[in-house]
């Protein structure tokens, strides 16, 4: 291969030559190959990053074209799994480097076993929904790796970086695991708010890889495209509390016990699916019934669970995290569906 | 005081920045009247920085002061 290929990423002061063979020498792990893991995985791998790992659970729809980098019109065709199609486009873009796909829902065990497995340096976050960027949480502080939070809705988008020893975490942040929150099937979203936290997502990677760690940005970015928007804002350290259960003195990794694994059931014979989230506490059903309602779904609640139907599909939402998701029998699809209204 | 409203806020409040008559007061009694004057704003688990900090709900906001009212936000 040409020696000239990072000849413009070298000429950068800050990385150099020194800093492109660190990046050379680095294994990143992106969870999620959607539009921010296409966005990521695509700038790593011309960046000449050593190793990348991906992980997604989908395969590529024609909705996912607007936005998703990595993908084109032959692959939502093929309906070829997203981590496959990825792999196959980033050996196009870099032959030089290692990947590894993987076509996983990924749960805690899945998690600790590719961070026991691989000598991880960074992990990216390329999902869609909180109850797995808990679990990321957990395991980054456990593994002592940081991992670079990114999301985006609308034109809306937040990017914050969790260093295991120095920043505050993600539970810091955010104490309850939000039960809505902005997403982008319903809410929409445009390609330009994903590259924009793709871009900042992959520029805290280049600085933590290549060796430029001063230069972290540990304030939670968030900007509004459409609004003309942008704040950038200091985690009150004092947040950080001893009592943390994945920061603290004594942490217990909550997430991570296979307790609060999430667990799926089929009902035999009928095309229900049972599916348990992991909480810490009870889930405010009011919130999400509001939340469902406003984006036009038929919405229907008592004080003990919430209703909602959209087509075939109706979810029934205990205040306990359990839910019932009628009109599939395919648990990938009854908690894709669950994540719509329930983040 | 300031506020500014990022993602659906600003639909629900008609605009994406406000100029309120308000304050000193603390982040708590601030979303109390928040509320009040804007009772089809989803307030819940929104998170409220001052002047680019993140603070608890004791701080007490100055009338000069810009609040910025953040949804969490998942889709990637």
């Amino acid at each position: 291969m040409s020696q000239d290929r990072y000849s413009r990423q070298q000429n950068f002061a800050p990385i150099g030559v020194s800093g492109q063979q660190k990046l050379k020498d680095s294994h990143v792990l992106i969870v999620g190959a959607g539009a921010l893991g296409s966005g990521t995985a695509e700038t790593l791998a011309r960046a000449g990053v050593g190793a990348i790992t991906i992980i997604d659970r989908d395969y590529v729809e024609w909705s996912n074209l607007q936005r998703q980098s990595l993908y084109a019109e032959q692959d939502a065709f093929e309906q070829l799994p997203k981590a496959v199609a990825a792999a196959s486009r980033l050996k196009q873009i870099n032959s030089e480097m290692t990947i590894n796909a993987h076509v996983m829902d990924c749960n805690a065990a899945d998690l600790v076993s590719l961070l026991e497995r691989h000598s991880i340096d960074l992990i990216l976050d390329g999902t869609d929904h909180f109850a797995i960027r808990y679990l990321i949480n957990d395991a980054a502080y456990r593994f002592r790796i940081p991992w670079i939070y990114g999301a985006c809705s609308g034109s809306y988008g937040a990017v914050c970086s969790f260093i295991p020893g120095q920043t505050t975490c993600l539970h810091c942040l955010l104490k309850k695991m939000p039960a809505v929150s902005a997403s982008c099937d319903l809410e929409g979203i445009i390609a330009p708010a994903v590259q924009m936290v793709a871009a900042m997502q992959s520029a805290e990677a280049l600085k933590w890889l290549s060796g430029n760690r001063t230069q972290m940005n540990v304030n939670y970015t968030v900007f509004d495209l459409w609004s003309n928007m942008h704040q950038s804002i200091g985690l009150n350290r004092r947040a950080r509390q001893e009592a943390c259960p994945t920061c603290g003195g004594q942490p217990s990794y909550p997430y991570l016990n296979s307790e609060s694994a999430v667990k799926a059931e089929t009902l035999c014979g009928r095309t229900s699916v049972w599916l348990r989230y992991p909480r810490q506490e009870a889930l405010n059903l009011e919130a999400v019934a509001d939340h469902a309602r406003e984006l036009q779904a038929e919405v229907k609640s008592n004080p003990y669970l919430v209703q909602i139907q959209e087509g075939d599909f109706r979810l029934v939402l205990f205040q306990d995290g359990r839910a019932l998701v009628h009109g599939t029998s395919d648990p990938l699809e009854a908690k894709k569906f669950y994540q719509r209204y329930v983040s | 005081m300031k506020i500014l409203c990022f993602a659906h806020l600003s639909e629900q409040i008609g605009s994406p920045s406000l100029e309120l008559e308000l304050g000193p007061m603390t982040v708590a009694s601030f979303v109390e009247e928040f509320k009040s004057r804007y009772p089809n704003a989803r307030l819940d688990q929104v998170m409220i920085a001052v002047n680019e900090q993140f603070v608890e709900e004791d701080h007490l906001i100055g009338a000069n002061d810009t609040v910025a009212l953040l949804p969490p936000v998942s889709g990637g």
